[in-house]
This record gives C-alpha cells, sequence and structure tokens, in this order.
C-alpha cells in the first residue's frame, strides 16, 4: 500500500499544477467587472474554464448551458485526483464525489414532483439533464429511466442494487404518506455525511488527521446550518432537530447542536464556536438574508482550512482534498456571475456572496 | 427478382348492396393493397355508421382476447375456417356475454384470494423478526400507560434516536441486532407519545403494521396466518381448477367466436376506408400485376355490377406511393430480413436480396474458413431452421446453412479443420489436407491475405459504384448520377485514388493488384486527379446547377471554399477508409488461425482426453465468439460500405388486406 513520499509524490506534484490553475482573487474581480453575461463569457474563455466553453455554439451559449460546461473542470478535477490517489485514499474522494450524485439524485426526484408545471413541448429529460452534474462513468443511478418513470415510487424502485437502496427504502414510507421529498431528501443527506465522516475516520496518521480537519470544517458549516434552518424556517421540535443533524464534525461538537436543539441562543453557541466570525446576533435578527451571509461566512472558515493545508508536509491526503474543495467553491462562485449577469443583477446584491473576492 | 414485385394501381366503384361481398373478396386473399379513399367520398353524406360497427367489433374482439387471456385458451384462428363472411353483432354478442359471466365470478374470487395471500405473506414477513418476543401485541396496543413503538430503523440513526429521547423517560430494546435492519422497540409514558412519535418518524423507524384482527404474541399471530395461507392457498387451487374447466368447455365456441369478430373486425375496418358516394362507393389500392386478372375474376363473381379501372405503374420517376412487395423466396428470406433491417428498396429500385445472398455468405466464410467449423455450423442452421433444436434461432438458422458452407468452403482453401492445419492434421488425424489456396497464418501469406481483402474490396466498391450509376439512371435522376456522393464524378477520382494508391504502395507486398493495374494505365492521371477532385469539391454546386436551380452559395465565397474544401478532405478519407476497410476480411482469416493456435496452446501436445476436450471446447468457443464477431463485421461491411453506395431504401411496405396474420408477422 503506497502512502507517504511515494504514494503522494506523483498527485502531490499534480494537485499543486492544478491548483496554480484556479482563478485568482483578481481574477474573479476582473470577471464580475463584466459589464454583461456577453462579456462574463468573453472573459472565461480566456481562463482554464474557456476549453470547456469554446465549444459552444452561439445559441448554445446559455446560462444553464455554460454552467454544466463549466461544471465539466470539476468532474475532470475529480476524475484526475481518484485515479491517482494512493488506494487507501479513494474510498474517501470517491465518497466526496459522491456529493454531486446525491446533488443529481435530489434533482431527479423533484423534477418527477414538479413536472407537471412544465412546458410540455420539452420533455422532461431534457429539462432535467440540463441540470444535472455531469458524473460520467462513476454514476450509479439510471437518472434518466427515473425521470421517465414519473413516479418517485417507482423511481426509488430504480435505485435497487445502488448504494441508496437501503437508505431509501426506508424513507420511502414517510415520502408515501406525506408525499413530500422533504423525508427522502434528509435521509440522503444523512447517509452521504456518516459515509464520508467514517470513510475520514477509516485512514490513519497524517491522512485521517487532515481528512477529518477539511471534512469535519465542511460537515460543521452544513450540520450547523441544517441546525439553524429546520429549527427557524422549519420549526421542527427538539427531538426532530437532533435526528436530522449529525453528533460529529470538527469544531462543532453535538453538544452545540443539541443546545440550538433544546433551544440555547443560536448566535451565542455560533460566536462560541467560530470566535471571529463577528455579528451572527446582527445576522440572524433577518433570516431571510442573515442566514445566506452566515453560510457564507462558514464556507470562509473551510476555505480557510483549506488553503492551510497546502502549507507544510504536502505528502498527505488533505491537500488532494482541499483542492477539490476549492474547485466547488470556485465554480459556485462562477455560477453566482453567471446568474447574476444574465439577469443583471445589480454588483451590491451579489458581490458579497462570491468567496475568493472576499479573500482580497 | 432483381426488382420489387410490379404493382398495378386498381380503383373500384361498387354498387352499395355488395360492400360487403366486396370487402370479403379483397381481404379474404391477401393481394390488396388499400389506400384510404374516404377522402375521395361526399362530406355531405351522414357519418358513417361503419365507423362504429368497425368500433364495436374491435371492442368485440379485444374482450374475447381477454377472456381467452384469463382462461389461459391461446389464440388460434381456424386453419379452413367455416365462415369467412361478416357476422352481425347480435349474433355473437350474447354468447360472449354468457361466457363473460361465468369467467369473470371466479376470475375475481381469484384476484381476491391473491391479494388476501399476499397480505398474509407481507405481515408474517414483517413478524419474523419478532417471532420469538413473548409479548401480547395486541395488550401493548392497547395498554392505558404505556406508548409503544416496534419497528425497523436504520443502524445508524440508532444512537441518534436514542440521544433525541433522552429527556423524557423510555425504555429502548433492540429485539433483532442487524447491520442493516434491525428491530426496535420504544417504550414511554402515554404522555410523551408526541415527543416519541415524533422521534421515531425523524429517525426513519418504520413501525410494524401488524395485522388487528389477531391477537396474541407474535409467535401466536405467525401461526394464525400461516393457517389462513395455507387456506387461501388450496382456495386458489380450487379456483384454478375452475377455469381449467371453464376453460376446456369453452374453448372451441371461444376460437370460433374469436374468429367471427376477428373477420368482420377487418372487412368493417376496410369498408371504413371506402369513399361513399350516393349510391356508390369508391375503393382505391395497389395489387401485385400477377394477382391482377385472378383478383378481377373474383371481384366480378361477388359484384356483377362492379366497375374496374386499373393503372400500371412504371418504376421510373418518383413512386414514393406506391408499396412494395419483395419477391418472397424462402430460400433468400434471411437476406431479405437483413437488408429489410437496413431499409426497404423503393419501388423503382433495385432489390439487393440476390447480391446479399452472395457477397454475406461469402465475406462471412473468407473471414472463418475453416471445413469442421462449417459443417458444425451448417448442422446447427439446419437444426435451427428445421426446428429440431436451437429452436430460438429459427429465423436465422438458413443464413448459418448458408456461411456454414462458405466457410466449408474457405476451409478447403485454407487448409484448416476444427483449427487443425499443416502437419497437425496428419499427426493428430490422420490424413492429409492441404490448403488448395493458402493457409493464412502463416509467414508472408499473411500480406498476401491482406492484399487480396483489399482486392476483393474494390472490386465491390466498383460494382457498389455501378449499381448507384443504374439505380440513377433508372429513375432518370441525372444530377445525382453525375454529382452524387456516389456519382459517376466521384467514382473516377475514386479510380483516380487508386491509381495513386497504386502508385504510392508501388511494390510493397501490400499493395493492392487492382490498385497497381490501374496506377499502370497509360492515363494521364496527374491531370485528371485535379480535375476530378475539383468535381467533387464542388458537385454540390454542380447538382443544383444540373437540376435547374440557381446556385446557392451559402455564408459568403470564402466560407463556401472552405466548406467545399472539407467535403473533397472527407470525400478522399471516406474513400481510404472504405477501401481499408476491407482489410478486415483478411485480418479476421489471420485472427481466425491465430485463435486456433492458442486453443491448441492451451490443449498441450500429448493427445490424451484433456487434450480433446480442450480442442471440443474451444472449437465450439470458436464457432459462437468468433462466429457472432465476424457475423457483426459482415453486417457492418454491407451495411455502411456497400450497401451505403447504391441503396436509397425507403419503400412503403406491401400491407395487404388479410384475414390471417403470416407466421412472420403473428
Amino acid at each position: 500500500m503506497a502512502s507517504g513520499v511515494s504514494g503522494y509524490a506523483a498527485i502531490s506534484t499534480r494537485v499543486r499544477a492544478m491548483y496554480s490553475d484556479l482563478l485568482t482573487p483578481q481574477d474573479m474581480v476582473r470577471l464580475s467587472e463584466a459589464p454583461d453575461f456577453a462579456s462574463l463569457i468573453s472573459a472565461l474563455k480566456s481562463t482554464p474554464y474557456g476549453k470547456y466553453i469554446s465549444g459552444l455554439k452561439d445559441n448554445e451559449l446559455t446560462p444553464r448551458r455554460v454552467i454544466l460546461q463549466i461544471k465539466n473542470r470539476l468532474a475532470d478535477s475529480f476524475s484526475s485526483v481518484i485515479q491517482q490517489a494512493p488506494e487507501q485514499t479513494r474510498p474517501l474522494v470517491k465518497q466526496l464525489y459522491r456529493y454531486f450524485e446525491v446533488g443529481n439524485l435530489k434533482a431527479v426526484l423533484r423534477s418527477i414532483q414538479t413536472v407537471s408545471s412544465w412546458n410540455p413541448e420539452v420533455t422532461t429529460w431534457d429539462r432535467v439533464r440540463e441540470i444535472l452534474f455531469p458524473f460520467g462513468s462513476f454514476n450509479s443511478i439510471p437518472a434518466q429511466a427515473m425521470v421517465e418513470s414519473g413516479n418517485v415510487g417507482t423511481a426509488v424502485d430504480l435505485l435497487k442494487g445502488t448504494s441508496y437502496e437501503s437508505t431509501m427504502s426506508f424513507a420511502m414510507k414517510r415520502f408515501s404518506a406525506e408525499q413530500n421529498l422533504f423525508p427522502l431528501e434528509v435521509a440522503l443527506d444523512l447517509d452521504y455525511w456518516r459515509r464520508l465522516w467514517a470513510e475520514a475516520r477509516r485512514l490513519s496518521g497524517k491522512d485521517r488527521e487532515m481528512a477529518v480537519k477539511i471534512i469535519g470544517s465542511l460537515l460543521d458549516m452544513n450540520n450547523l446550518m441544517w441546525v439553524i434552518r429546520y429549527k427557524i424556517y422549519h420549526k421542527l421540535s427538539e427531538e426532530e432537530l437532533i435526528n436530522y443533524t449529525l453528533p460529529f464534525g470538527f469544531r462543532v461538537r453535538d453538544e452545540d447542536v443539541r443546545a440550538i436543539a433544546a433551544g440555547s441562543d443560536i448566535a451565542s453557541v455560533v460566536s462560541r464556536i467560530y470566535p471571529d466570525v463577528a455579528d451572527v446576533s446582527a445576522l440572524l435578527e433577518n433570516p431571510q438574508s442573515g442566514l445566506p451571509k452566515l453560510e457564507h461566512q462558514l464556507k470562509l472558515q473551510v476555505v480557510k482550512q483549506c488553503v492551510a493545508a497546502f502549507v507544510g508536509d504536502p505528502f498527505h491526503i488533505g491537500i488532494p482534498l482541499a483542492y477539490l474543495l476549492l474547485s466547488d467553491f470556485e465554480i459556485q462562485d462562477l455560477i453566482v456571475l453567471i446568474e447574476a449577469k444574465s439577469s443583471n443583477m445589480a454588483d451590491e446584491a451579489y458581490r458579497p456572496l462570491l468567496l475568493k473576492t472576499s479573500l482580497v | 427478382m432483381f426488382f420489387p414485385k410490379e404493382m398495378t394501381e386498381v380503383e373500384l366503384i361498387i354498387p352499395s348492396k355488395d360492400i360487403v361481398a366486396i370487402a370479403k373478396v379483397l381481404s379474404g386473399h391477401g393481394v390488396f393493397h388499400q389506400v384510404d379513399s374516404t377522402y375521395l367520398g361526399l362530406e355531405s353524406l351522414s357519418s358513417n355508421t361503419w365507423q362504429d360497427k368497425a368500433a364495436n367489433y374491435s371492442a368485440l374482439e379485444r374482450r374475447i382476447q381477454s377472456i381467452m387471456q384469463t382462461l389461459g385458451v391461446i389464440e388460434e384462428y381456424p386453419t379452413k375456417a367455416d365462415a369467412e363472411s361478416m357476422v352481425e353483432l347480435d349474433a355473437i354478442t350474447p354468447a360472449v356475454n354468457r361466457i363473460d359471466e361465468e369467467v369473470k365470478g371466479i376470475s375475481e374470487q381469484l384476484s381476491t384470494a391473491k391479494k388476501r395471500l399476499e397480505l398474509f405473506e407481507s405481515q408474517l414477513r414483517q413478524l419474523e423478526p419478532i417471532a420469538d418476543v413473548k409479548v401480547e401485541v395486541g395488550a401493548l396496543n392497547n395498554s392505558s400507560y404505556l406508548h409503544s413503538i416496534l419497528g425497523l430503523i436504520p443502524a445508524s440513526n440508532i444512537n441518534r434516536l436514542k440521544t433525541s429521547i433522552g429527556r423524557v423517560p423510555h425504555v429502548f430494546f433492540t429485539l433483532r441486532e442487524d447491520s442493516q435492519k434491525p428491530v426496535v422497540w420504544v417504550l414511554g409514558p402515554k404522555s410523551n407519545a408526541d415527543v416519541l412519535d415524533r422521534a421515531a418518524k425523524s429517525a426513519y423507524l418504520n413501525p410494524l403494521s401488524l395485522p388487528e384482527e389477531f391477537a396474541g404474541t407474535p409467535a401466536e399471530i405467525t401461526n394464525t396466518l400461516k393457517r389462513e395461507i395455507e387456506a387461501t392457498k388450496k382456495k386458489i387451487v380450487e379456483l384454478e381448477t375452475s377455469i381449467l374447466t371453464v376453460a376446456d368447455r369453452n374453448k372451441t365456441e371461444l376460437q370460433k367466436l374469436l374468429w367471427d369478430a376477428h373477420v368482420s373486425r377487418v372487412m368493417a375496418d376496410a369498408i371504413v376506408r371506402f369513399g361513399q358516394l350516393r349510391h356508390t362507393y369508391v375503393v382505391v389500392g395497389w395489387v401485385p400485376t400477377a394477382n391482377l386478372e385472378n383478383l378481377k375474376t373474383k371481384l366480378k363473381n361477388a359484384s356483377k355490377e362492379v366497375l374496374i379501372e386499373t393503372t400500371p405503374t412504371t418504376r421510373s420517376g418518383h413512386n414514393d406511393n406506391v408499396p412494395v412487395a419483395l419477391t418472397d423466396n424462402k430460400w433468400l428470406r434471411p437476406f431479405k430480413d437483413l437488408l429489410t433491417t437496413y431499409g426497404r428498396p423503393s419501388y423503382g429500385e433495385f432489390d439487393p436480396t440476390i447480391l446479399l445472398a452472395l457477397s454475406f455468405p461469402l465475406l462471412y466464410g473468407a473471414m472463418f474458413g475453416d471445413i469442421g467449423q462449417g459443417l458444425v455450423m451448417m448442422l446447427g442452421g439446419f437444426l435451427a431452421h428445421n426446428r429440431i433444436a436451437l429452436k430460438g434461432l429459427q429465423s436465422i438458422g438458413l443464413l448459418f446453412v448458408y456461411c456454414g458452407i462458405s466457410v466449408t468452403f474457405f476451409g478447403f482453401m485454407y487448409g484448416s479443420i476444427f483449427g487443425f492445419e499443416g502437419h497437425y492434421v496428419h499427426d493428430y488425424l490422420g490424413f492429409d489436407l492441404h490448403p488448395v489456396w493458402l493457409s493464412p497464418i502463416h509467414g508472408e501469406n499473411i500480406l498476401s491475405v491482406l492484399r487480396v481483402a483489399i482486392d476483393v474490396g474494390i472490386i465491390i466498391l466498383f460494382l457498389s459504384y455501378l449499381l448507384s450509376f443504374f439505380n440513377n439512371i433508372r429513375v432518370k435522376d441525372w444530377s445525382h448520377l453525375l454529382f452524387g456522393h456516389t456519382g459517376v464524378v466521384a467514382f473516377l477520382f475514386f479510380v483516380c485514388f487508386l491509381s495513386l494508391l497504386g502508385g504510392f504502395l508501388g511494390s510493397t507486398p501490400i499493395a493492392p493488384q487492382v490498385a497497381l493495374t490501374i496506377s499502370q494505365l497509360p492515363l494521364p492521371f496527374n491531370i485528371l486527379t485535379p480535375v476530378f477532385a475539383f468535381g467533387l469539391m464542388f458537385n454540390g454546386l454542380f447538382r443544383n446547377i444540373a437540376e435547374g436551380h440557381k446556385p446557392y452559395i451559402e455564408g459568403g465565397i470564402a466560407m463556401f471554399l472552405v466548406q467545399s474544401f472539407m467535403d473533397l478532405f472527407e470525400g478522399v478519407i471516406s474513400m481510404l477508409s472504405n477501401t481499408l476497410s476491407f482489410v478486415r476480411v483478411g485480418a479476421f482469416a489471420v485472427a481466425h488461425g491465430g485463435l486456433s493456435l492458442a486453443i491448441f496452446a492451451l490443449a498441450g501436445e500429448e493427445a490424451d482426453l484433456g487434450f480433446w476436450i480442450t480442442i471440443a471446447l474451444g472449437n465450439l468457443f470458436i464457432i459462437g465468439f468468433e462466429g457472432l464477431i465476424v457475423y457483426i463485421q459482415t453486417m457492418r461491411l454491407h451495411y455502411y460500405e456497400i450497401l451505403g453506395k447504391f441503396f436509397h431504401g425507403g419503400g412503403m411496405r406491401f400491407e395487404p388486406l388479410k384475414l390471417k396474420p403470416t407466421q412472420e408477422e403473428a
């Protein structure tokens, strides 16, 4: 089993090369200064994303299509890392990648629920395929067959033999009774993060230390946002909040989640965990606008953790994981830009949401 | 044989009183392809009552089929029908109603019993995990002070569930440990029922839905359920026996009723498409010319006053509306099927079935030459064709026979029997076998085989170009004849291209002889090549001019020139790939020898039992695996390299009115 210097020599060099290809904060500022969508695309063509969108004809340069194309870069990064990662760390990277498959699965289920409101001239599958992450050969869900089944129950039956079968079989009972996708989506999320955490904990030495730090930071953000959103928006009870969250993470402890579930002041709990996040109380006063900002702050914490992974000993899984998360955040920024420019949104409305420019 | 059957257009004017008799003749002989002529009728006439009749007959036919399906009676039409005329609905409906009533009663009981059985079995499955729990389930559910939840939960949620109910008094039991679906039991005070329920629900604890009508411990309920299941199964058997009895009693009558309804429906459907005039009907359709006189006689016998007008059809010009009936020769059927999979010839087009019948086995055998394997293939094909064995392959049995003959022939040419070649034949089989031509696997023969394959390919491509000319001349499509992608200009450029290829490969062993011969012809290829390249480059433009259209240059001159150059480039690439595509014929002949050698390497040298078993299994593997691959390659050569050159297809299928579907359609 290759590990340490021998295992990471190749992947570390490769990832560092790819890391240097990520957009700089200055690049992102330049892109955000594009006056409209067409100028943004033209500016994007001179970045490493250029090769992913240059193949599109003029009439295909729609925001949705461009977003799909640039996601291909992340898919390529994952494939590359999975292929080169030391054998013992591959299950973790693959599970991290499954995040996008879980997203695809949710999109498929939502499309089945909402299909009746769509334009009948475009087939449902044609609509859905445009928003799915280009998962390629790693895909394990029969997305097209599921969409075409037109029924959530039948679609879930098609997941037989996949890693989602067991989770979905439990959650389907609730869906059948409530006709609401919420229990299915929560079950998928919990299962995904449990598996990811288990894979991180399965590693040893420096790999485990870095994986727990990076994956744990990501999990912290999700867990905290879940409990806050479920409490504020869904008004769930204490026992439901506990069951819909996870008892592990890097900085967020089970006691913190339980404290929020039991009714403690959310702002003081968050400030205790993240002392450098300022004005949490102010953000929570108006959840509608404050929660996205809080999430942005928590994402910055993850970004900082990822950037820190590139300092010091380079022979561990932390560097590939950090690179993949930074790539994902970068694409999230680009999606914000594309959507903002295509809908002529005012600069002040979207610029605070860009992660990369917040680092300048 | 070389063209679809000659067709004649027929128009009939029928007095109203004779429409049923005429419909009977038209649908009873399987030679009349009806064309919808309702548009020829008078719109002002009242709505067509035949439409209602046809719908009623169709519904009745479906109803009878459904009854027969429920009873398990096979749908069979009589071999020699007593009645081939329309039967009034009232004459058959009462009998259908009577049988339907009888069947419905039993089938509903059967369906209910099956559902009941399914429910019991599902409840039994749910009880299995708690079969050994000695608690009265009903008593727990009806407890005044305790709230109880018993069910399955994802193993990963157990700890979280325990945490979530930590603030209320409770008792938690894991009744069955399981890595996936453990069974748990949560008990708490009734006053905290809402908390417990919310916690259970959010932890995805699925409560067991136990039958309310059964009381006692899980073990007692299990026993009761098992008794109920046995009783229900017995009832199902009894009902199925009753169904069989009803089926036996009514089988003949149902088949007769189905036939009557079917015949009436087919005729009514035909009449619906007649054009209705004031006192007459007009019918239009197509008949193979060979069957015309016979049909006319029968029509005259059915109605003295019918007017028959016939219009012979020429094969030239546009005749897309003419249905295409291919010659029905049972010996050529496998090749007809191969062709129609690709496309159906149009009426004026050359029917390449006979060409396929020659080239398909030839190319197949050349890739697979082996006497023994060819004979086995022939035998397999014969058994499949005659439904003695391999019944699933009946439709391609005859193709196996033809390919087997060709494989055997090439086996003699290559001197190979069951993979044994050269001295191995003498050493292991005890007789001598010398290749009539050469053994593809040995030494320089490899290059010779590849070269000959390309030569054969070039000759086949020449033939394909000539057939394309022939088709274009027949339909008088002069623009495509000259400037089509397989027109004269393209052909002449192909000849020039071969001269270049011949010159380039020179005296190398792979140089195809045809190309060499062409390159040595006393023709100024250095002048002709650019001339025909120019023609090929602008063939679209020339074709437009030849068709009398104004030349259309899309996107400006510069773009047009770039596009034309790319067309020429693509043309050269496709000529090269088309020609080299036939290398595969030689390559597979060599690979076949190689595969046999691999089997021998596995078998060893000692001719013991193991050796012969390995050889036998190896041969079976080669016949199955390589046989399939060679089949796909042969089909690919025909579909892409040969038919694509001259065959357009798109002919309309000849679908005559008939009472019984043919075996093929059935």
